[in-house]
């Protein structure tokens, strides 16, 4: 019996083996099991936090007490809040300015930086520093220089005539979006240049060659050659730079925190006056939230795109 | 090596044996060491006085633990992050068992808090009774969620050199009277500096009490009732952007609180309103500034004189697994004579709530901070005169009273400003 019994299990066993390395060798399955930690990475750090911010933004939420669900109450109140709508113009304005310059600046950053010139690698070192240095730490030093008293621009300017103490850099409304966007875009130009950099350096040195030999000048050389070559790492790093500019909130939190008036007042930073200031959980969660469609739209576009390409 | 070392029996059988000892060891030792230590954590914002947090950590504490052998653990936590560390302690139910409250989280979290009321009590009685101002903050549907410690009195600083120059020795009594001692000083190119931006502090340290004394307030006293859209707020608000255009600086819409500590010291404003530390800060660091730095009460208006209430205050979390432990440690550190040596290291940057400290020595050390005592009279909460709320705290986190001023001062209509702070508070205070 026991013989037997065990003559019977071998064949089993290895039936099992091999049933299980079969399946292991399926493709659909063994990807699966390979993306199941990532996922599962993801689900916790990611997806609980996003449907958490979801469900605290239908419900009225004090911080410390229990919520009660309010359905979109919380956006109805957001709709007729004048501030929100401040918020979200100065948002879309931050955005777009910032990353159109950051995306010209960054363009023209690294076509310069794809010159031979001695002490090239030291250079391209060096620009990257602004995005290096921790941001509160570098937007301090900002503070400093947009002060009147202590600013060099403003030393400068009123040397130059312009009546004392010179412009108000973060007083003035449009001077402080101004400012902020300036700052931004000194912060997130060698990301654009760097990257792009890499991008120049991988286009075959022939076909600027032939061109040349075709009679082609150097903006036709740009034109027609670098730019549709660089075109899908353009659009890939201006989604990133969207989507972190977009949810900016360092920069204006210690430079104006949302002033003069709300002049500077951002979606993530109005949020977190909500939320942490006035202890309104939901209401902070669905102001938040509602940079979600732009963005999302945003980059279901960029990929269809990039998928076309 | 390792592979046959660690297979060899007898090797295998010694290491379990060790270990089993060890663990043995361990566990004896460590059952009465969790007994004996204790620890109470305190969360506290960072202050502006150095010496006032090292007073914790070097004597307050090492006292309490030779006395009771519990440990006081000290957490500072950055100026601006003490409601988020609250918020993240409140809703985790953990990393604090005492923490200190700025202006609003007493609101905020009340039910997170135990009720003190004996505690307050009994310090009340021992020590001359509160002021009305202490309670105010602290007390939530009639039950002390919090034992008040000090007020951060908000006041005028001024420049008596500046001052001087144009033939004003005494701070001006009322508003009107400081607005043509500012045009004089801007002329002479000394501007004053006043907060007009999203700061915490030094922005509400003013333009509530400047409300309030045109006869001006957001809402009523039954705290649901909207009533800034008033000719008094109108008042108020015409005489501010005249005070903004005619006496400042521009660059005061776009400030923080940091910022007119810098032009201070810059000397680049004649007058400003800021706490004691701006006085603190000028003798230490730039002795010839502080010597013509004075301080007085904020102006009067037709309606009188107010200040604001910025009283800070201690609060036991419910959650707390040493719940009685911290009950015992507040009743030590609210008995005179830890109380009295804190108080006193800062001179009089944190003023007393407890009348027994009226005449206390501190007040001696810088006679030119008795004007943050006497302004303790007339301090109120920004939602005043209605009872703290959860709506005041959204009101001033979405800067609606700030913001009215600063938008008429740079341009905007007195009517327009006022009608859209008006609309705000109504959508804020509907749920009231």
């Amino acid at each position: 019996m026991t013989i037997a019994s065990e003559r019977v299990l071998v064949p089993v066993h290895a039936t099992r083996r091999a049933s299980l390395s079969v399946l292991l060798d399926r493709q659909d399955v063994f990807s699966w099991l390979m993306m199941a930690l990532p996922l599962a990475f993801l689900v916790a750090l990611v997806g609980y936090p996003f449907f958490y911010g979801i469900l605290l933004s239908l419900q009225d939420r004090p911080v410390a007490h229990a919520g009660t669900f309010v359905g979109l109450k919380n956006f109805v109140t957001n709709a007729h809040d004048p501030i929100f709508w401040q918020a979200a113009i100065n948002t879309f304005v931050y955005t777009g300015v910032a990353t159109l310059l950051k995306m010209v600046g960054g363009l023209g950053l690294a076509l310069a930086m794809n010159q031979h010139f001695r002490m090239k690698n030291l250079v391209r070192a060096l620009l990257l520093l602004p995005f290096i240095v921790p941001t509160v730490l570098s937007t301090v030093a900002w503070l400093w220089m947009l002060d009147p008293a202590f600013s060099v621009v403003n030393r400068l300017l009123v040397a130059l005539g312009w009546p004392k103490p010179g412009p108000s850099w973060l007083g003035d409304p449009t001077l402080a979006m101004a400012s902020i966007i300036i700052i931004n875009t000194w912060r997130g130009l060698p990301f654009y240049g760097i990257t792009l950099l890499a991008g120049l350096q991988t286009v075959p040195s022939e076909l600027y060659e032939a061109a040349s030999i075709d009679g082609a000048g150097g903006w036709e050389r740009f034109r027609f050659i670098t730019l549709p070559l660089l075109r899908p790492i353009i659009l890939i790093v201006t989604l990133f730079s969207v989507i972190f500019t977009f949810a900016d909130f360092q920069l204006v939190y210690v430079l104006t925190h949302g002033g003069p008036a709300n002049a500077t007042q951002l979606f993530a930073t109005y949020a977190f006056d909500i939320a942490m200031g006035a202890g309104q959980l939901g209401l902070g969660a669905s102001v938040a939230l509602a940079m979600l469609p732009a963005l999302a739209l945003l980059i279901v576009a960029l990929t269809i795109y990039l998928r076309r390409e | 090596m390792t592979m046959s070392a660690t297979n060899h029996p007898t090797t295998r059988r010694g290491f379990l044996k060790v270990a089993a000892a060890g663990t043995a060891a361990a566990l004896s030792r460590a059952v009465p060491a969790a007994a004996a230590e204790k620890t109470i954590t305190i969360l506290h914002e960072s202050s502006f006085i150095k010496p006032f947090d090292e007073y914790v950590v070097n004597t307050l504490a090492p006292a309490y633990e030779k006395e009771t052998g519990i440990k006081v653990n000290y957490e500072v936590t950055s100026v601006g992050s003490l409601p988020t560390r609250i918020s993240t302690i409140a809703e985790t139910g953990s990393g604090a068992d005492i923490t200190m409250n700025g202006l609003l989280q007493v609101i905020q979290f009340s039910n997170k808090y135990l009720d003190v009321g004996d505690i307050a009590d009994d310090v009340g009685k021992a020590q001359g009774g509160w002021y009305d101002a202490g309670r105010e903050a602290v007390v939530v549907e009639g039950k002390w969620k919090a034992i008040p410690f000090s007020n951060i009195g908000q006041l005028m600083n001024w420049r008596t050199d500046w001052f001087a120059e144009v033939g004003v020795k005494k701070f001006p009594e009322t508003w009107e009277e400081l607005y043509d001692v500012g045009k004089k000083l801007k002329a002479k190119d000394h501007p004053f500096g006043f907060e007009l931006g999203h700061g915490f502090g030094d922005n509400h340290g003013w333009l509530y009490p400047l409300l309030w004394s045109y006869g001006g307030s957001e809402v009523a006293a039954d705290g649901k009732t909207v009533v800034i859209d008033s000719d008094e707020t109108a008042r108020a608000v015409d005489f501010c952007r005249k005070f903004f255009k005619d006496t400042m600086l521009d660059d005061v819409l776009g400030w923080t609180d940091v910022s007119n500590n810098k032009a201070w010291m810059a000397e680049q404003i004649s007058c400003t309103n800021n706490a004691e530390s701006i006085l603190w800060f000028a003798k230490r660091e730039f002795p010839e500034i502080g010597k013509v730095t004075d301080q007085a009460m904020n102006p009067a208006g037709p309606k009188g004189r107010f200040h604001l209430l910025n009283s800070i205050s201690h609060s036991i979390f419910s959650f707390s697994p040493v719940k009685e432990e911290a009950r015992a440690f507040m009743r030590w550190l609210m008995a005179p004579k830890q109380l009295g040596g804190w108080y006193a290291i800062a001179d009089s940057y944190y003023q007393p709530l407890l009348h027994g400290y009226d005449n206390a020595p501190m007040w001696n050390v810088e006679p030119r901070n008795l004007p943050y005592r006497e302004a303790l009279a007339n301090a109120h909460l920004p939602g005043w005169p209605a009872p703290a709320s959860r709506q005041l705290a959204e009101s001033v986190a979405k800067y609606v009273v700030i913001d009215m001023f600063a938008k008429a001062c740079a341009g905007t209509s007195t009517k327009d400003v006022i009608k859209v702070a008006a609309s705000q508070l109504k959508d804020i205070y509907r749920s009231a």
